[in-house]
C-alpha cells in the first residue's frame, strides 16, 4: 500500500495517537504508558506520517482497556481467541494489591490477527463493558502494573462517574469523600458500605 | 427517525477517536492555527471528495441534483490539475470500496460527459489498465466491480461497448470448464458476466443490446445450468437421507441465469436497479444533452490466454437465505433478479469494508438508499404488517435483506472471506445503530436457524452457536428463552437440546454462571448446576476417601512451593508401587494425581496453570511420550478437573498441544474413541467436544499449510502432511463406525441415556454422519490446497 494511500472511509486498525504523541512529548511526559485511556486522541484524518522505523508496523500485541476489575483471563481468552490463537495474555494489576485493575495486554502470533482484533473486537463488549484496543509495540516487564498514585490506572484516580466495574468513583475523589465520611461517621455510616460493595 | 441520521463526510466514527480529558499538554494546541475563515469555503478538491463520498447516502437529497452538482463543479474546474487528479483517483477508489454507489458515480461521469467530453476518456484511461491488472492477478471481485462501473457507462461507449469484453471472458470460461469439471475459475467468470449484463441493460436498453444479451446468455446457459461437481461439498444443509436439501437447486449462477431469462422475457424491466442517469421531466434539456453527448471508444481490455484463480481459492457459490418459506416474502424470492443484484452489492460492501464495520453497518441499514424507489417497504415495518401491504407493492423489508446477506456469509462454506468475528461485529453494530429495525429481523433469523439446526451442516451449526452467544453478550444476554422452553425436556442427544446446552456454556464463558442464570426462565435453571458457579473446582484428593489422596495433597504442596522435580519423584514412586499392588496401570494413576494437582495449583487463572505447566513440562513431556494411555490420562485429568468449565479445559489442552505434551491424535482418540468425553456416542452431541476436535484439526492444517508454502525441502513438509493424512484417516474410520452404528460402545452405553429410548441409536448415527461430513470436507479442502501449493511451487521453480 502506498504510504499516502487513503481509503474512502477511516480504518479501524490504525493505532491511536498515543505512541505518536508520546514520542513527541517524551521529554516532558512523565506519565506511565497504561494511562492512555485518559489522554489518547486521534489525529484528524490526515495520512499518518510514517516514521522510518515504526515500532507498530509488525506489532502483534494489543493494549486492552476499560475492562472491569472482575473480568477474568478466561473471559478475555474466550473473546480474543475469535481473532486467532493467543500467544500470551498479561493482566494489568494494581501495583500494591496485585489485583486486576482494568487493562491487559493480549499478544497474538501474527500482526494480522492483532489488526483484525482492532477492527472486529475493539469497541465491542466484554463482560458487558465496551472495551478499547490499541496496537502496542510489545509487553515489557513492569508494564503490567498501574501507574496511578494509588496503584491502579491513572484514569481511575480522578474519574467522577460511578463505575461499579472499576471500583466505584475515582480513587482520589473516593478517598477525599472517605475522609469526609470519617468525619461524619455517625451520621453517614451507610455511604461507606456502598463504596465497599463489589459487582 | 434516528435511523436516518447521517454520518458526516463518509467517516463513520471510530472508537479510537477519543476526546482528550486532559488538555494541558496538548501539543496540537501549540501549533499555529490555520483554521479557515468562516466565509471561506473549503478548497474544491476537498468539497468534491466529500460530496462524492456521501453520494446517495441521504434519502432526503435527490439523486439527479447531487449528481449534477458534482458533475458541474468537476467540469467547470477540470483544468485545475489538483481537482482533476483527485476526482479521477476517487472515482477508481469508490468503485472498489463502496460498490453500492457505482451507478451514482457513473451517473456523475455521464453528466460530466455532456459538459466536457474529455472527462470520460480520462476516466477510461485510468480504469482500463487497472482492470487489466486485476484480471492478470485473478482479483475477480475487483474485475467484476470495474466491469459493473463500465457497464453503467455503456450509453456513452461506441459500438457494442462492453459486450465484446464479456464475450472474451466467456471464451476463457468455456476453455476452462471443458478441460476440467472441477474448474472454478470458469464458474466465477460466468458469474461476473451474468452480474454485469443487467447493468448494461439498465444503462443502455434497446433492441440491439437485448439481442447481444440474449446471444451471450445462450452461451452461458450450458455452464450455468450444470450443477457444479463441488456443490455437494459446500451445501450449507446436510439433510438426512431421502430428504432434499432446501438449497439443492440454489447454485448461484444457475439462479442468475434463470432470473435473467425472466427479465429478458419481461423486456429487461430490472425494476430494483437505480438509474441516477435518468433525469426527471423538468430536466429535459440536460437529458437531451446527455443523449446526444460524445461517445467514446472503449479501449481494448487485454485478457491473457491463461487466467488464474487469484489469492483466494474459488468455490462455486450457493444462494443462501434464512428467510425462506415465509407466508409473505420479506426478501426477494430466488426467482427474482433483485435477489442476486442486491445480495451481490451488499456482499461486496461487507467484504470490502471490513476495515470499518461501522460504515458497513451503516450501509446495511441504508440499503434502500441505493436501489430504485419502491424496491423496499419503509424501514422497520414489522413483519406482521406485511400482510396489510396492497397487492403489487413490494413487501421486502430492507433489514431482512441486510441481515440475510450477513447470514449468508456466516453460513458460507468452506469459509467466508474474513474471520467470522467480523460478521458478528457487523451485526452488532447494525443492531446498535437501528435496534428497533434490526433486532426483530435477527430474532426471526435466529428462530429459523434454530428450527433447521438438525439439518444444518455441523460446522455451520457451530458457527451459529458461536455467533448467537457472542451477539447476546453484546446485548445484556437478552433472549426470549421461553420460546424454546419445551425443548429443555428433550434428551441431550437431540440437536435442539444440544444447542441449548452448548449456548449456555458459551454464554457463561463470556460472562459468569450467576449472571446467565439470571437471564433464564425457571425450567432452564437446572441446566446450570452449582458446580458452574464455583470459580475454582474442588481438588478431589482433598477427600481422604479418594485413592492416593495423601500423595495428591503432597504433590500439590510441592508444586505450590515450586519444589524441584527430584522432590516429587519419591511421591510418584509411592503411587506407582501402590498401583502395582492393586494391579492398575501405575503411570496412569500417577499421571492423574500429578496432572490434577497441576490443574488445582494453577486454578486461579490460565496464567497460573500455564506457568505451572511450564515449570513441569519436562515431566509432562516424558509422561506424554511414555504411553498412549498416559497421554489420554493427561487429557482426562484436565477435562475432569474443569468439567464444569470446558472452555478452560480446551484452552489448557491447546497449550499442551503447543508443548507437544499431547498429540493431535491423542486429543481425537480421547474425544471420539475413548468414551471419556461422553459414553455411547453422547460425546458427538456436545458442542465443546466438537470445538476441541475442530480447533485441534485447524491447528494441524494451519501448520501443514505453513510448511507447504514455505517450501522447505528438508522433509518436514512431507512428515507433517503424512501426519495430517493419518489424522484424517483415523477420524474417518472412527466416524464411519459411529455413523453406521457399528461402534461397539454404541450398543452398550456405560450409562443408560435418559429419555432417548429406542431413538437413541438413530440419533447417534446421525451425529456421526454430520461429524463425518465436516471432516471429510476439511480433508478434501486441505488436499486441494496442497495440490495448488505444489503446482505453484513447480511453476515458480
Amino acid at each position: 500500500m502506498r504510504p499516502d494511500f487513503r481509503n474512502t472511509v477511516e480504518r479501524l486498525d490504525r493505532p491511536s495517537a498515543y505512541y505518536q504523541s508520546r514520542n513527541k512529548n517524551r521529554r516532558r511526559n512523565d506519565r506511565g504508558r497504561d494511562d492512555r485511556d485518559g489522554d489518547a486522541e486521534m489525529k484528524e484524518d490526515k495520512p499518518e506520517e510514517q516514521a522510518p522505523e515504526d515500532p507498530l508496523a509488525h506489532a502483534a500485541t494489543l493494549y486492552v482497556g476499560n475492562l472491569s476489575f472482575y473480568t477474568t483471563e478466561e473471559q478475555v481468552y474466550e473473546l480474543f481467541s475469535k481473532c486467532g490463537e493467543i500467544k500470551r495474555l498479561i493482566m494489568g494489576l494494581d501495583r500494591f494489591n496485585k489485583t486486576p485493575c482494568g487493562f491487559c495486554f493480549v499478544e497474538y502470533y501474527t500482526h494480522q490477527d492483532a489488526l483484525d482484533c482492532m477492527k472486529y473486537i475493539g469497541g465491542t463488549k466484554l463482560d458487558e463493558r465496551v472495551i478499547r484496543t490499541d496496537l502496542d509495540p510489545g509487553f515489557e516487564e513492569g508494564r503490567q502494573y498501574g501507574r496511578g498514585k494509588s496503584g491502579g490506572q491513572v484514569r481511575d484516580e480522578y474519574r467522577d462517574d460511578f463505575d461499579e466495574g472499576r471500583g466505584g468513583l475515582g480513587r482520589a475523589i473516593q478517598s477525599e469523600r472517605m475522609r469526609e465520611v470519617d468525619r461524619h461517621r455517625d451520621r453517614d455510616q451507610q455511604m461507606e458500605d456502598d463504596y465497599g460493595r463489589l459487582r | 427517525m434516528a435511523d436516518y441520521d447521517r454520518r458526516g463526510g463518509g467517516g463513520g466514527g471510530g472508537y479510537n477517536n477519543r476526546k482528550r480529558r486532559v488538555r494541558d499538554d496538548d501539543e496540537y494546541d501549540r501549533r499555529p492555527q490555520r483554521r479557515p475563515r468562516y466565509n471561506e469555503p473549503p478548497p474544491l478538491p476537498v468539497r468534491i471528495r466529500k460530496q462524492l463520498l456521501t453520494l446517495a447516502e441521504s434519502p432526503l437529497r435527490r439523486w439527479h441534483e447531487e449528481v449534477q452538482s458534482i458533475a458541474h463543479i468537476v467540469a467547470d474546474n477540470y483544468d485545475g490539475s489538483e481537482l482533476k487528479e483527485s476526482f479521477l483517483d476517487l472515482v477508481g477508489l469508490m468503485v472498489l470500496e463502496q460498490p453500492l454507489k457505482i451507478p451514482f458515480v457513473a451517473a456523475v461521469v455521464l453528466v460530466a460527459n455532456s459538459l466536457k467530453g474529455e472527462i470520460v476518456n480520462d476516466v477510461l484511461a485510468r480504469i482500463i489498465p487497472r482492470t487489466e491488472d486485476k484480471i492478470k492477478q485473478g482479483e475477480w471481485r475487483d474485475v467484476k466491480l470495474y466491469l459493473k462501473f463500465l457497464a453503467c457507462l455503456q450509453s456513452c461507449l461506441e459500438g457494442d461497448g462492453l459486450f465484446p469484453v464479456l464475450e472474451e471472458l466467456f471464451n476463457r470460461a468455456v476453455e476452462l470448464q471443458t478441460s476440467s469439471s472441477e474448474d472454478t475459475i470458469g464458474t466465477e467468470l460466468v458469474k461476473i458476466i451474468l452480474l454485469t449484463i443487467p447493468y448494461i441493460m439498465a444503462a443502455a436498453p434497446g433492441p440491439e443490446a437485448q439481442q447481444k444479451a440474449a446471444d451471450l446468455m445462450d452461451k452461458t446457459e450450458v455452464i450455468a445450468s450444470e450443477p457444479h461437481a463441488l456443490q455437494v461439498l459446500i451445501d450449507p444443509f446436510h439433510t438426512p437421507d431421502g430428504e432434499d436439501s432446501p438449497t439443492a437447486n440454489s447454485s448461484l449462477i444457475g439462479l442468475l441465469q434463470k432470473q435473467l431469462q425472466n427479465e429478458a422475457t419481461n423486456g429487461w424491466e430490472l425494476s430494483c436497479l437505480p438509474r441516477p442517469w435518468k433525469m426527471p421531466l423538468e430536466e429535459v434539456e440536460l437529458q437531451e444533452k446527455m443523449d446526444n453527448a460524445q461517445k467514446h471508444a472503449l479501449p481494448v481490455i487485454a485478457i491473457p490466454e491463461t487466467v488464474v484463480a487469484g489469492p483466494r481459492p474459488l468455490f462455486p457459490e450457493i444462494y443462501f437465505s434464512v428467510y425462506v418459506n415465509q407466508e409473505i416474502e420479506s426478501v426477494p424470492s430466488v426467482t427474482n433478479i433483485a435477489a442476486s443484484l442486491i445480495r451481490d452489492g451488499l456482499l461486496d460492501t461487507i467484504n470490502l469494508l471490513d476495515f470499518n464495520r461501522n460504515v458497513t453497518a451503516r450501509y446495511l441499514i441504508d440499503v434502500d438508499c441505493y436501489f430504485a424507489d419502491g424496491t423496499f417497504i419503509k424501514r422497520a415495518t414489522p413483519f406482521d404488517r406485511l400482510r396489510d401491504i396492497d397487492g403489487g407493492r413490494s413487501t421486502w423489508k430492507p433489514e431482512d435483506v441486510a441481515v440475510d446477506a450477513v447470514f449468508s456469509q456466516l453460513f458460507q462454506l468452506p469459509t467466508p472471506e474474513h474471520k467470522l468475528v467480523y460478521y458478528h461485529s457487523v451485526l452488532t453494530e447494525a443492531c446498535k445503530i437501528a435496534p428497533a429495525a434490526i433486532a426483530p429481523s435477527l430474532g426471526r433469523a435466529i428462530r429459523q436457524s434454530y428450527q433447521n439446526i438438525h439439518r444444518t451442516d455441523l460446522e455451520l451449526g457451530h458457527r451459529f452457536l458461536d455467533w448467537f452467544t457472542h451477539h447476546l453478550s453484546n446485548f445484556g444476554f437478552m433472549w426470549k428463552w421461553t420460546e424454546w422452553v419445551d425443548d429443555v425436556e428433550l434428551p441431550d442427544l437431540q440437536p435442539c437440546k444440544a444447542f441449548i446446552i452448548g449456548a449456555l456454556d458459551k454464554e457463561i464463558r463470556l460472562s459468569f454462571a450467576q449472571r446467565i442464570k439470571g437471564t433464564l426462565p425457571e425450567p432452564y435453571q437446572r441446566l446450570i448446576g452449582p458446580e458452574k458457579e464455583q470459580d475454582t473446582p474442588a481438588f478431589k484428593f482433598k477427600d481422604a476417601h479418594t485413592p492416593f489422596s495423601a500423595e495428591g495433597i503432597e504433590l500439590a504442596a510441592l508444586l505450590r512451593r515450586k519444589a524441584p522435580d527430584e522432590e516429587m519423584q519419591p511421591v510418584i514412586d509411592r503411587i506407582h508401587a501402590a498401583a502395582l499392588e492393586h494391579s492398575i496401570d501405575p503411570l496412569v494413576s500417577s499421571t492423574d494425581v500429578f496432572m490434577t494437582a497441576v490443574c488445582w495449583v494453577g486454578s486461579k487463572s490460565l496464567s497460573h496453570v500455564l506457568a505451572c505447566i511450564e515449570r513441569t513440562k519436562d515431566r509432562l513431556l516424558d509422561i506424554g511420550a511414555a504411553s498412549e494411555a498416559a497421554r489420554l490420562q493427561i487429557i482426562t485429568s484436565v477435562v475432569t478437573y474443569w468439567s464444569a468449565h470446558p472452555g478452560t479445559a480446551i484452552s489448557i489442552i491447546e497449550k499442551l498441544l503447543n508443548y507437544s505434551i499431547v498429540t493431535p491424535g491423542a486429543v481425537i482418540d480421547w474425544a471420539l474413541v475413548s468414551g471419556k468425553a461422553g459414553s455411547g456416542g453422547e460425546a458427538l452431541s456436545k458442542a465443546w467436544v466438537f470445538e476441541l476436535v475442530f480447533s485441534t484439526v485447524v491447528k494441524v492444517t494451519t501448520r501443514v499449510r505453513q510448511v507447504a508454502t514455505s517450501g522447505a525441502a528438508d522433509g518436514t513438509a512431507e512428515a507433517e502432511v503424512t501426519a495430517m493424512r493419518e489424522l484424517f484417516k483415523s477420524m474417518e474410520d472412527t466416524l464411519v463406525s459411529w455413523a453406521q452404528g457399528t461402534k461397539d460402545q454404541m450398543m452398550d452405553p456405560a450409562e443408560p441415556m435418559d429419555g432417548a429410548g429406542g431413538n437413541r441409536e438413530e440419533l447417534v448415527q446421525r451425529w456421526g454422519l454430520r461429524w463425518l461430513r465436516v471432516f471429510r470436507r476439511r480433508s478434501a479442502i486441505e488436499e486441494a490446497y496442497l495440490l495448488t501449493a505444489t503446482a505453484n511451487q513447480q511453476q515458480s521453480a
